[in-house]
């Protein structure tokens, strides 16, 4: 696939020292130097950007051959292209002559890419070099224009999902998302007609590290009786749910990918505030039941978030889908999107897409009150004493479940610390590793 | 976008009327007077701020829609709700207060399609400053529809539109 690069990619660098000693999740320590120091973003860059599968699109914003839009991996832009065989191709957005950004819009449809600077034109499929201002002089030197284009990566899908990565060791994206996919259908898959974004895309940056946002949405749902006290206020005219005190709740991790959950089917999606959107749920449950079974259609729109590592997250019932966009230690570009079921009615899709907007987006009454933690989370660490204080994360320490019949590590509880912890150890695990067959299967055994 | 030949003056006395509800209006929101500023608001209203796309010029989406996530797509409902949560003392990042200038500028009135009605062109700079060192700053153009009813002017619809197709900071947690 990358047969066009011809020098030497650069070795992987060689990992930082004393990780171990700032990122301990069997005993549940850390500190927030992993939130701060160049060196550390520079190591995340290379060893996990680079090398994850990252998501890039939904199939439904590329309806036609032509369709593409613009996007970052990490910091690396793309170029993500439906083509005419109905596959989608992801690329470099940038040129391979001078290094220029081809594309400069978000999203439109074309039929091949011309970069500004000295006229090299791409096809749309796959990014081939067709041509340049003044080729004949390139001709006249022997230049073979088969032998340069965009940089492709490899692109995979999953129910709608476009992810991509540019490492060539990876495992399968199958294999990436492992048992974690069962869990991935209950937003994907609730409804036979599966998922599109509906509304494009909105953006916004907060000065946090992009590691406390992924862990927000892989796990953290004790934050929210507290911080979101005045928005379920406004939303609902009372507290949140007191999660504790749900009957049944759990949180599922894999590989560094987690989803926390209570079984109470609307929990999340009743702070919207409007009642149709929960009636539509309750209504459509029973045939959610008949297709993914009883207890994930308990799951549709309840208490709960999910992460897909290291920074794709979703809140199901809210239905806002956002990536963290990585933007250096202490910054972020927030892409936010609303996903509703290809099939619900016109005016139930609109409903969520204001919906979000209310909520989880950047006038959101509780994305408010979020992004003013994260920013002094990361910010708080500028400090030299500061950066080494141990923060802990050791909640739910002891509460697996061994012998759950749920797919991946299970453990009891919403208000539980676990998936956190599954979090920071992959992402110190792929700092740590040098290819992809050295990172460690943790699963079955983290607490 | 109006049509920029149909655009009937109004009376001196009527102009100045509705600049002086507009720089009202700002200082109502500098001064966190929110239930003040939803009271200058039609039980009618629509308070829409799309979201902005980067596309190019031949592109025929354009650089806004309705059906675009945006940042605010309200009626009456949702502005109440979002006063609510800026009232409740666990509103946490709004104590210390958020403090607030909005500078209102190029206002134009015309006449609007009924009687009672303007269509009001302005822009407006805001600048917000949390914390100690925090400043973020927003700046766009407003196309306003202004009606005359029972106790007063009030607000029927708001188009707000920003340059940027990223916003530039974590949130927008005052109104425009």
């Amino acid at each position: 696939m990358n047969e066009i690069i011809k020098l030497r990619p650069i070795e992987t660098s060689e990992p930082l020292k004393n990780l171990d000693r700032i990122c301990d999740m069997e005993s549940g320590r850390m500190s927030g130097k992993i939130f701060w120091d160049k060196d550390i973003y520079e190591q995340e860059l290379e060893k996990v950007f680079a090398r994850c599968w990252l998501f890039v699109a939904h199939e439904s914003q590329l309806p036609k051959a032509g369709d593409y839009l613009t996007t970052t991996m990490g910091e690396d832009e793309v170029l993500v292209v439906r083509q005419k065989d109905a596959s989608i191709r992801v690329m470099l957005n940038a040129c391979p002559h001078r290094g220029n950004k081809v594309c400069f819009a978000e999203a439109g449809n074309a039929r091949g890419f011309i970069c500004n600077y000295h006229g090299w034109s791409f096809g749309a499929d796959g990014g081939r070099l067709m041509g340049m201002h003044e080729s004949k002089c390139y001709e006249e030197s022997g230049f073979d224009k088969s032998q340069h284009g965009l940089r492709q990566a490899r692109v995979a899908s999953y129910k709608g999902l476009v992810f991509a990565t540019f490492a060539e060791d990876a495992p399968t994206l199958e294999e990436y998302l492992g048992p974690m996919t069962w869990y991935l259908d209950v937003m994907l898959d609730m409804d036979e007609g599966g998922s599109e974004f509906f509304g494009g895309c909105i953006r916004s940056t907060i000065e946090c590290n992009w590691k406390i946002a992924a862990e927000n949405f892989v796990g953290d749902i004790l934050h929210g009786g507290w911080t979101h006290d005045s928005a379920a206020k406004a939303m609902l005219g009372g507290p949140v749910t007191n999660v504790g005190e749900l009957p049944e709740s759990y949180s599922v991790n894999w590989n560094g990918h987690g989803y926390e959950f209570a079984t109470d089917v609307v929990g999340n999606a009743a702070t919207l505030g409007e009642r149709e959107i929960n009636k539509y749920l309750h209504t459509l449950r029973p045939k959610v039941a008949e297709r993914l079974g009883e207890f994930r259609s308990k799951l549709i729109g309840a208490i709960s978030s999910f992460t897909v590592f290291p920074n794709f997250s979703f809140l199901p019932g809210q239905n806002t889908v956002r990536v963290w966009q990585p933007r250096g230690p202490d910054k972020i570009d927030l892409y936010t999107w609303v996903i509703v079921n290809k099939n619900a009615p016109q005016e139930i899709k609109g409903k969520w897409r204001r919906g979000a907007m209310m909520t989880f987006s950047p006038t959101g009454v509780f994305e408010m009150d979020d992004g003013e933690n994260w920013e002094y989370c990361t910010k708080t660490s500028r400090g030299m004493v500061t950066r080494y204080q141990d923060l802990y994360v050791g909640l739910g320490m002891h509460t697996r479940i061994d012998d759950s019949e749920l797919p991946g590590n299970v453990f009891r509880g919403q208000l539980n610390e676990c998936n956190a912890r599954a979090f920071y150890q992959r992402w110190k695990d792929l700092l740590q590793s040098p290819t992809w067959a050295d990172v460690p299967d943790r699963n079955g055994k983290m607490r | 976008m109006t049509d920029i030949d149909r655009e009937l003056p109004v009376p001196f006395e009527q102009a100045r009327e509705v600049e002086a509800f507009l720089l009202r209006e700002a200082r109502l929101l500098d001064d966190e007077r929110w239930d003040d500023w939803l009271a200058g608001l039609s039980e009618a209203i629509h308070y829409w701020m799309p979201g902005i796309e980067n596309r190019r010029r031949e592109d025929r989406s354009g650089p806004y829609r309705l059906e675009h996530m945006a940042y605010f797509d309200d009626g009456l409902r949702e502005l109440q709700r979002r006063v609510a949560r800026f009232k409740q003392p666990s509103a946490w990042a709004e104590n210390p207060p958020t403090r607030n200038v909005h500078l209102v500028t190029n206002i134009e009135v015309f006449a609007g399609a009924e009687a009672d009605e303007y269509v009001v062109h302005s822009c407006f700079i805001n600048v917000r400053s949390r914390g100690l060192d925090e400043q973020h700053q927003i700046s766009g153009r407003r196309e306003d529809v202004i009606r005359r009813e029972a106790d007063g002017l009030k607000l029927l619809k708001r188009k707000i539109l920003i340059p940027n197709a990223m916003l530039l900071c974590k949130n927008i947690n005052t109104f425009l």
